[in-house]
């Protein structure tokens, strides 16, 4: 079975060539290489990654990726963005990025209903339907890290659409507004209650067989370092939950380089769940990315 | 009647975890209660959106905060002789107070929790009396629980994902003023509600009393509000 690193981020410097948007720890001459990340890979004996789009939603800032997913076409999958003002029609959008790219899906940051639980949700009128339609059409993923606020949203689109594959960033927790801060390696911090309301919200999607999530990005949640003790309920709230047939790992590459290293990061499941079976096990460090995300077979 | 349980009503709760109490609370007391929840209700909705929106509440129900210091309807249905008077015996007269939830869970797709115990074994008798404060249809969200789940020698239970298909489970629809009490060893949920109308209730909380289970000061706001000597016990005041 591989070993499959289900969520992280490359760039380059920015060039004509491969043009991206700055930001705090997105300078415009740093650069997080795929061949880097080959690198690290190796090292941890991990065979293949998901790479996520980041530094703009552009069709032309996707072009690194592309160039990436390209050169190792075994080896990588990928996740695009999509303008916010394209929302009401990404069909053409979603369709350019995907047509034979090895971008299979298209990551999310809302879903746009009521803000009341309480008014009717009609689907139809939410910002991303277009997106989920279209993704239903083509047999695309979806890749969700939505805001708090969306967080209950996702429910009745899910429902409406049983065909699209939907992947849950980042253990299911949805950030607050105002809870975010950066620490010291220019990460972000997402100030989480111990209790947190996505038990409640996105972990309830685990009755749909449609739905898998990723254990990743603790470092963004926890109050710990590595191994992040203080999710360890939380990781076990996932595996009982959805099951290791729909749970997936990842490490955020390149934000976890550093701190704690790629090589912990490939150890953070048998650290923190050390009571899986070997096929729990094995499913989470690649099975279920490989099934679910339709990895191709390593040549 | 509101006596306490017959021999009958000891059995069930030993061998199933749990009792059906209907027209535990009516009338007038019904009808205050039912005002308290709506009034509540709209006058802290603002905020709790606003908590949604920071990631400190969830969409899918929705507490009245701090409900013991805005109505003494709040107070008055944790001491209801009609299902206390059980409390009180099945703790052996020592209860305390830990809380309630004055809840609301909206219509959703599916169910805001998942079948679990509340707590282990190792925790004193814990338990829960759950209030219906509007008719709650079969399929409208209502309780349910597997009867004999919370004795010790039970199960294996497991968190199926689908909750209908938890073996042995009995579901508990009622009319407003319905009171269902059970032992929260045992399994229990909020069914999926596929009707037009969120469910209202109140779960009320109890538990066998403990040395400093109740933090010094805890219910200190309603502390007017306690005025029997009974009361004042069973918050922790005396």
């Amino acid at each position: 079975m591989p070993r499959i690193d289900a969520h992280g981020h490359v760039f380059t410097r920015v060039s004509p060539e491969f043009p991206r948007e700055t930001g705090g720890n997105t300078p415009p001459d740093r650069e997080e290489t795929v061949e880097k990340l080959m690198a690290y890979m190796a090292s941890s004996e991990i065979d293949q990654a998901m790479l996520v789009q980041m530094g703009g939603a552009t069709p032309a800032h996707h072009a690194y990726v592309l160039h990436c997913l390209g050169t190792y076409p075994d080896r990588f999958l990928g996740i695009g963005l999509i303008p916010e003002d394209v929302l009401p029609s990404p069909q053409e959008h979603m369709d350019r990025l995907t047509d034979g790219t090895g971008i299979v899906g298209f990551r999310l940051g809302l879903v746009g209903g009521p803000r009341d639980p309480f008014e009717k949700a009609d689907v139809r009128t939410f910002r991303t339907y277009p997106v989920w339609k279209h993704a239903a059409e083509k047999d695309l993923v979806l890749w969700l890290y939505v805001r708090a606020a969306d967080a209950h949203l996702i429910a009745y689109l899910v429902d409406a659409f049983p065909q699209v594959r939907v992947v849950l960033n980042h253990m299911g927790i949805c950030p607050g507004e105002g809870k975010g801060t950066h620490d010291r390696w220019g990460r972000p911090q997402i100030d989480t209650p111990s209790y947190n309301p996505a038990f409640h919200t996105t972990i309830r999607l685990c009755k749909y067989e449609n739905v898998t999530a990723k254990l990743s990005g603790h470092y963004a949640f926890s109050k710990k370092p590595y191994p992040y003790q203080d999710l360890d309920g939380w990781n076990r709230a996932l595996l009982t939950s959805f099951g290791a047939d729909r749970i997936m790992w990842a490490t955020d590459f390149p934000w976890i380089y550093e701190e704690p290293g790629y090589d912990k990061l490939a150890k953070l499941v048998e650290e923190s769940m050390p009571d899986l079976k070997p096929h729990e096990y094995e499913a989470i460090m690649g099975g279920t990315a490989k099934r679910f995300l339709r990895f191709p077979d390593l040549k | 009647m509101d006596s306490g349980p017959t021999p009958a009503e000891w059995k069930q709760w030993e061998e199933e975890g749990y009792l059906v109490f209907e027209d535990a609370i009516r009338g007038e007391m019904l009808d205050r209660l039912q005002k308290a929840f709506d009034h509540w209700s709209a006058a802290c909705k603002e905020e709790w959106l606003d908590r949604i929106a920071r990631g400190e509440a969830a969409a899918t129900f929705y507490d009245i905060p701090n409900t013991l210091e805005k109505d003494d309807v709040f107070i008055d249905i944790l001491d209801q002789p009609r299902y206390f008077q059980y409390v009180k015996a099945f703790t052996g007269d020592d209860v305390i107070v830990i809380g309630e939830q004055v809840r609301t869970a909206p219509l959703w797709p599916t169910s805001y929790t998942g079948w679990h115990p509340d707590v282990p074994h190792s925790h004193p008798l814990h338990i829960k009396v759950q209030v219906y404060v509007n008719d709650v249809e079969p399929g409208g969200g209502e309780f349910a629980f597997v009867p004999g789940s919370h004795r010790p020698d039970a199960g294996p239970y497991h968190r199926v994902k689908n909750l209908a298909a938890m073996p042995g489970h009995k579901r508990f629809a009622g009319k407003a003023g319905t009171a269902v009490m059970f032992n929260t060893y045992g399994w229990h949920v909020a069914m999926e509600n596929h009707t037009r109308t969120p469910r209202k209730s109140i779960i009320l909380i109890y538990e066998k009393r403990t040395p400093d289970r109740i933090a010094e000061g805890r219910f200190a706001s309603i502390a007017k509000s306690l005025d029997t000597p009974e009361r004042q016990r069973i918050f922790g005041l005396a």
